[in-house]
């Protein structure tokens, strides 16, 4: 995924440097919003001071809210202060500064998109932009249409074009697929950047390198070796000031849909020909059109209740503002699923995910066999747990395998160890976040990381057959307190197959 | 009081955490090995800061885990966190592998030193064992035993250290089905144990045992004698800061060798153990079966 420039200049040769983008102009919409002050912002900034930015670009803030550009840079400025992880370095943001500017515009209307295109025209003379564009769309779904149609029928004649689209795609298989019909009718798929920033994690990348670049994981990565795995996305906190779009989405759609299900495609997919996009993407389409629509029973659906959280008393989701007080909305899932091929076969997925569970933790855990006659005596039982190997994303990023290894001292008392290389994760100054990677990617036209127009139709169907029969009755909310690792029932699941939840 | 960064909160200190991880790492190096075996929770309660603390300093070489001691002040006013992260390593007598543990301090302030459950529970390594070291008397019912009971595997208490020995042994099988327990103070009548069975058969009809020591051991080597034979025992105390004597219808147990452990060596062997020790618990059960 690293490109090398050697072809134009003989000087760069073996100086290994990554390519810089081609010169662009970005056009945010949905620049008043959150999103582009938390993660965009930030992440350009992040880009920026490192120098991977070409040197001809410009951005575009676009949004329905009049500010003048000066007000919109101060309010950038101020975003990057505040969300940014670098040290906030004055010459870097007035460069980039430089390059911002705004435009107050209202797609809705007709004709909305003048002041953006003119903008944009002048940015190719100004900036030398080259007529190549980039759209992120951070705006509620809702809002889609009218810019997608507008942007596409008024397409820059010359350059590239592309297209970022962030989650969510639709809310059924139906309207994502309403959705990529409308992007396609403008846009090739190669052109659009449907985001997951999942994907954009660093061990999420290591989880493919770990795959495939270690010769030890790959022949017992399989059903003769793996016991069963499980993914948990669990999250602390509640819903914030989210309320009106977590009631219509839920935990199936805020997380499930996604990140879960591409947790479990990069966990269970064949070794792709090469990483670019298109071989890694088949693999994972693969694996999603082979997922076994979980039946009934294999799906668990909770809501939390009051409980407490990290010492202290918190309310119940019913209860959280802009929630309504006989909410059905779920906060809380886990499912038993199994991808029917032959890697697989008879190894199930469990995965989970909620709000308001006792630890924020994304985590992939490999449990292999145990082994088949430890000649130990039985007192080591209780130390010696299966081989696990497992994938931290969130808070901190690594590996960690436990082995069953001595104790020092007298006799043979074994217990597991647990051996982690832990990247320090999210608190790493080192690490990149998420957008800065995806927008780079984007910039590079490398797609690998993005969700393909099929990927993302296989996952609602999933989705869409999980949630089909939680119409028929109407769940016992709340069902487990705030706090803990969900509903009772959660814990059946896997109780019925002889299995645990990993406690912590 | 051990001084504490005030007023903090999970994530900050999850985040100091990984940077002192990053710190000990040199720059572009592959990322350090951590090694742990279990997460070692200690309640500490004022008055035994000291002697956890002293503890601590000899464990961590045998035990590479994470350790969160948990100062609870419930009678503060504020409702506060407080904490300290700390990152040790040690290198291993002539390996050229360092081993690092990391001790999370945290001081729960009023309300929250009544919901320590959800305080740790974003702490615990991952899938390890979880051993609790209740430091003075065990408060039975009372919300913060009953929630870390619930977190963890292994409880270790010394009932040496509680007031009233008797009575909260009497107390304390309402918690064997729910966690196996460890008492430093039975640990320490090991080898007195391993003596009186040396008396065997001649003991096989015992009717009395004299014991010198601290009343818990006493109490716990009479309560052991008596559910082993199956038969009445009586039990005659003679206070003592140490066992110095236990003998049996006048026969007295020569330990061939008592090796004098620390308090860190005897908190070690506990955190070896996994099972549930089902001679200590019938033991002990027999002071609740027991009219007083
Ligand atoms: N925030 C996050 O962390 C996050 C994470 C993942 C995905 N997302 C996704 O990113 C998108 C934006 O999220 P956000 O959190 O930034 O939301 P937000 O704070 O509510 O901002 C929404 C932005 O969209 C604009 N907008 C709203 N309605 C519009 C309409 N009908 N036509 C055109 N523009 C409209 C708003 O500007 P004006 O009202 O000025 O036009 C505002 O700039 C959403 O699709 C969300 O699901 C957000």
């Amino acid at each position: 995924m690293t490109e090398v420039v050697t072809a134009e200049n003989p000087l760069l040769e073996g100086l290994r440097m990554r390519k810089p983008p081609e010169p662009f102009a970005l056009s945010i919409f949905g620049a008043s919003g959150d999103l582009t002050q938390r993660k965009l912002l930030p992440a350009l900034y992040a880009l920026a001071l490192r120098r991977l930015l070409p040197e001809r670009f410009g951005i575009v803030g676009v949004s329905r809210t009049e500010m003048s550009t000066e007000e919109f840079r101060e309010r950038m400025r101020q975003a990057v202060v505040e969300h940014g992880r670098d040290e906030f370095r004055t010459d870097v943001w007035e460069a980039l500064a430089e390059s911002l500017s705004y435009v107050a515009a209202d797609f809705g209307m007709e004709g909305g998109e003048e002041p953006l295109i003119a903008c944009l025209d002048e940015l190719d003379e100004t900036r030398g932009t080259a007529g190549n564009r980039v759209y992120y769309l951070a705006v509620p779904p809702k809002a889609f249409a009218p810019i997608v149609t507008a942007l596409g029928r008024r397409r820059s004649a010359k350059g590239w074009t592309r297209l970022i689209v962030e989650k969510p795609f639709g809310h059924d298989l139906t309207s994502a697929r309403e959705l990529n019909d409308l992007v396609h009718a403008y846009f090739q798929e190669d052109e659009i950047f449907r985001i997951d920033h999942y994907l954009g994690k660093e061990t999420v990348q290591n989880m493919l390198v770990l795959r495939f670049a270690n010769g030890i994981f790959e022949p017992i990565w399989n059903r003769q070796f793996v016991d069963h795995v499980q993914i948990t996305v669990a999250e602390s906190l509640g819903i914030e000031s989210r309320a009106g779009f977590y009631e219509e989405a839920g935990a199936i759609r805020d997380v499930v849909q996604n990140h879960l299900l591409q947790l479990v495609a990069l966990t269970a997919m064949e070794p792709p020909i090469d990483f670019e996009a298109e071989a890694v993407r088949n693999e994972k389409v693969k694996v999603l059109r082979a997922l076994h629509t979980p039946g009934a029973k294999h799906v668990v659906r909770g809501q939390y209740g009051p409980g407490f959280i990290e010492g202290e008393e918190v309310v119940g989701y019913r209860e959280e503002a802009g929630v309504t007080a006989d909410s059905q909305t779920e906060t809380y899932v886990a499912a038993k699923i199994w991808v029917d091929n032959w890697r697989w076969a008879d190894t199930p997925f469990y995965i989970r995910t909620g709000k308001r569970l006792p630890r924020r933790e994304t985590t992939i855990a490999i449990q292999f066999k145990r082994a088949p006659h430890p000649p130990f005596a039985v007192d080591s039982e209780g130390g010696l747990r299966p081989n696990v190997l497992l994938i931290h994303i969130q808070p901190d990023e690594g590996v960690s395998l436990a082995v069953g290894a001595k104790v020092p001292g007298q006799g043979l008392s074994i217990r597991t160890v647990h051996m982690d290389f832990l990247y320090g994760g999210a608190f790493r100054l080192g690490l990149p976040e998420a957008y800065e990677r995806l927008i780079l990617d984007c910039l590079n036209g490398d797609a690998t990381l993005f969700t393909r127009a099929d990927e993302v139709e296989e996952q609602w169907a999933l989705v869409d057959a999980m949630v089909a029969p939680w119409r028929r009755d109407r769940p016992h909310f709340p069902n487990h307190a705030a706090g803990t690792w969900g509903p009772h029932a959660a814990d059946e699941l896997l109780h019925r197959d002889g299995r645990s939840w990993r406690r912590h | 009081m051990v001084p504490l960064m005030p007023a903090t909160t999970v994530r900050e200190l999850e985040r100091e955490l990984a940077q002192l991880r990053d710190a000990s790492t040199e720059p572009g190096a592959a990322p350090r090995l951590r090694t742990s075996v279990m997460t070692h929770i200690a309640w500490v309660p004022e008055r035994w800061v000291e002697a956890a603390t002293g503890t601590l300093a000899g464990l961590a070489e045998r035990h590479p885990s994470r350790t969160i001691l948990l100062f609870p002040r419930p009678e503060d006013d504020s409702d506060a966190l407080e904490g300290e992260v700390d990152y040790r390593c040690f290198v291993r007598g002539g390996e050229e592998r360092e081993v690092c543990s990391e001790v999370i301090s945290l001081r729960l302030c009023g309300a929250r030193a009544s919901a320590p459950a959800s305080v740790v529970m974003p702490f615990l390594v991952s899938d390890l064992p979880v051993f609790l070291r209740w430091r003075g008397p065990l408060p039975f019912g009372a919300p913060e035993l009953e929630q870390l009971a619930g977190v963890a595997d292994r409880l270790v208490v010394d009932s040496g250290e509680w007031p009233e020995p008797r009575a909260d042994l009497a107390s304390l099988p309402s918690l064997f089905d729910r966690i196996a327990v460890s008492d430093i103070a039975w640990a320490r009548t090991l080898p007195w144990r391993a003596a009186v069975a040396e008396l065997w058969p001649d003991v096989r009809e015992a009717s009395a045992v004299r014991v010198a020591a601290p009343e818990s051991v006493a109490l716990l080597l009479g309560a052991w004698l008596e559910t082993r034979l199956g038969r009445k025992v009586r039990l005659d105390h003679e206070p003592a800061g140490e066992i110095e004597l236990v003998e049996v219808d006048g026969r007295e147990a020569r330990p061939t060798r008592i090796e004098p452990k620390t308090s860190s060596d005897l908190l070690s062997d506990q955190l070896e153990l996994f099972g549930r020790d089902r001679i200590y618990e019938e033991a002990v059960r027999s002071f609740s079966s027991e009219p007083t």
